[in-house]
């Protein structure tokens, strides 16, 4: 409010206005704040009701599409008895090129000089039937039997209009001038609103000193899943989870892929025979949430810490076996690599915080159906993958681009709106020149449409040898 | 649809016996004002696995009772032991639950009620019988679904009573009343209760 000039001003002035001219309120203006009518209104479920919010209710006739004025009048043609032996109604004639009926009506005589009118959106055509809603509306002013019903005959159109709001101004004003005038309301319906888009691509593009960026980010994704995948571990992706709190960010989990650490129970390498999927729990994003959990339990006050030391006594009220080690060797939650262990050991995490709420995560991988889901039932905000996976990914909503051919399974479970959380997602465009940190947008087509990098060793993993895999 | 997976089960008596344990599981965990899910995973007759959520243990989002269970049965068997293995669970397995299940290769799964928030095998998605890279598996829906859904009510009755500031009267009220599965919708047959756990 007050700038700084302003707040060194004497305290007499602290309010002093800006501007030495006030301008007078209309009796419009002045009336728009004071007067109330009363109206009807209804609760509906909007999970599955239509709701047309994008669109005007009343319209006056010259901001419609000229076919909409010009539509055909149902209620005319309800009525309208077919007579053969009229054929060429003198009545009804077509309005020269175009393909609209004018129907001449005693009412067309004096419409020339009637007050202006409005056109009003009732509702979708499947909700109720054209006779119903003629006999609903003929019983009352202006269409019932009175003077005015001379002036304002009851004519009913059927229109289409776009059924889902616009995400984009033009696209408004496309749709306002091909179907009924339609409002953009600077939000995303469909998707993150653009501004908090925005606000987290700078965050982690440009960080602040001190806080980590995206490529760093990546970077140590990158080194987690190479560290696991040298211990013969896993088969190379890697997860960064990153608390942001007070502008601050604090790396609070690294995780690499640990598919292929053998379990206790007798089977060496898990699955070995028959599926060679590995430990499923050895995925990277379950190994990272699972460490936040394990590092919650650490920094807990008393009161949480209470709480899951009477959840985790359930266990034995319910008769569950108890083997600390061999369920540490199947959900992975612990650090297996110096690396991890590095950011595993410190309690930089804030205290008594839910789950991974509004957490960043970085991952080398598009995560399977599993991790994503994990991923929702953690909570996350920002989720940065560098490689799609077309043929498992969970987070992809695409399933073919017209350049690339199929680009995912089409799921797109970072925002499901059948979901009760959704988080933005961004796939990472690594930098081409690794020196200068600049990020090349054109890389990734240069690289032939996604088919790139995931140089996670020497060795030969890429992209399409992760083609069927579950990451 | 949905409703398919509500389908005639063959054998039912013997799948009923299974999804008891699961039930008596998930009333162990009512008991403890843990929720009331409850699952056991069964191999040749014999039930190699048991488990409830662990989420409030772990302060983990992701440890449900499926995964409790596996955790067991992984101790003991090797991973492949799943592919002759049926899982028994008493609310339908959720997206995370259901794509795991299918990575492990399960070989069926039999559940109670539907999972209309976040359920993998027909509440929501169809994980289970998606286009995949993994083989499918049949889900069988249903079996004791009225008690599974009555355990959930319980929990959330018993937790809005512990609550400092109770809810309303009418939310607290035990509803009893079930819509006969043939005539519910995913939506009208959920329980209601709020099921972050599944
Ligand atoms: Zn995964
Ligand atoms: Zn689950």
């Amino acid at each position: 409010m007050a700038s700084p000039v302003d707040s060194k001003a004497p305290k007499d002035f602290d309010v002093a206005p800006k501007s030495r001219m006030v301008h007078l309120k209309t009796k419009e203006e002045t009336r728009q704040g004071n007067e109330t009518i009363k109206v009807w209104t209804v609760e509906l479920p909007s999970q599955d009701s239509v709701d047309l919010q994008h669109l005007r209710r009343f319209a006056k006739p010259k901001y419609l599409p000229q076919h909409v004025i010009g539509q055909r009048d149902l209620v005319k043609e309800m009525y309208a008895i077919p007579r053969a032996w009229e054929s060429t109604p003198l009545a009804v004639m077509q309005a020269p090129a175009t393909t609209v009926w004018e129907y001449s009506t005693p009412a067309k005589l004096r419409s020339s000089n009637r007050p202006p009118t409005l056109h009003l959106l009732i509702c979708p055509v499947h909700v109720i039937a054209l006779a119903d809603l003629h006999s609903l509306l003929l019983d009352r002013v202006p269409f019932c039997s009175s003077a005015d019903s001379w002036a304002y005959p009851l004519q009913i159109k059927q229109v289409t209009v776009p059924l889902l709001a616009p995400t984009s101004p033009e696209q408004a004003d496309a749709w306002s001038s091909d179907y009924w005038p339609t409002f953009y309301r600077k939000t995303n319906p469909f998707g993150a609103h653009p501004a908090t888009i925005a606000k987290a691509e700078d965050d982690l593009q440009r960080p602040a000193t001190g806080n980590l960026g995206v490529e760093k980010a990546m970077t140590l994704a990158k080194k987690a899943g190479i560290e696991t995948q040298c211990r013969d571990y896993g088969i190379g992706p890697g997860c960064v989870i990153m608390e942001r709190a007070d502008n601050v960010t604090e790396i609070i989990a690294v995780a690499g892929d640990a598919r292929q650490k053998p379990l206790l129970g007798g089977s060496g390498i898990p699955g070995g025979q028959g599926g060679c999927n590995g430990n499923i729990m050895g995925h990277a994003v379950m190994r990272a949430v699972g460490m936040i959990g394990r590092k919650r339990l650490r920094v807990a006050t008393p009161l949480i810490s209470g709480r899951a030391a009477k959840a985790e006594r359930n266990f034995e009220n319910c008769g569950l076996d108890h083997d600390e080690k061999a369920r540490d060797a199947f959900f992975l939650d612990l650090p297996i690599t110096p690396l991890e262990e590095q950011y595993f050991v410190k309690d930089n995490i804030k205290p008594d915080g839910y789950l991974c709420l509004r957490l960043e995560v970085f991952l080398t991988h598009e995560p399977c159906m599993m991790c994503s889901m994990a991923l929702v039932h953690s909570r996350v905000g920002r989720v940065i993958f560098a490689n799609r996976i077309p043929q498992t990914g969970g987070l992809t909503a695409e399933m073919i681009r017209n350049d690339s051919g199929p680009v995912g399974l089409g799921y797109g479970l970072c925002w499901r709106k059948e979901l009760n959380w959704q988080f933005m997602c961004w796939e990472y465009i690594e930098p081409k020149n690794k020196d200068t940190g600049n990020v090349d947008q054109d890389n990734k087509a240069e690289a032939g449409g996604g088919e790139l990098k995931l140089m996670l060793n020497d060795n030969n993993a890429n992209v399409s040898s992760f083609a069927s895999t579950h990451v | 649809m949905a409703n398919s997976v509500f389908g005639p089960i063959p054998n039912r008596e013997v799948h009923e016996g299974f999804m008891r344990k699961a039930i008596e599981m998930a009333e162990l965990a009512l008991a403890s004002d843990e929720t009331p899910v409850g699952c056991v995973f069964v191999h040749k007759g014999e039930i190699i696995g048991r488990g409830i959520n662990g989420t409030n243990a772990s302060l983990n989002g992701t440890r449900h009772a499926e995964f409790v269970a596996l955790a067991e049965i992984m101790a003991k068997h090797p991973q492949s032991i799943l592919k002759d293995t049926d899982l028994y669970v008493t609310v339908e397995p959720c997206i995370m639950c259901a794509s795991a299940l299918r990575q492990y290769g399960i070989r069926a799964v039999y559940f109670g009620c539907l999972n209309d928030r976040f359920g993998g095998c027909g509440g929501v998605m169809q994980i289970h019988s998606d286009k995949s890279v993994d083989p499918p598996y049949p889900v069988y829906g249903g079996l004791f679904r009225e008690e599974a859904i009555m355990l959930l009510r319980r929990f959330y009755v018993q937790e809005n009573e512990k609550a400092p500031e109770p809810k309303p009267k009418k939310n607290r009220e035990l509803k009893t009343e079930i819509l006969p599965v043939n005539v519910a919708t995913p939506a009208a047959s959920k329980p209601s209760t709020p099921m972050p756990q599944g």
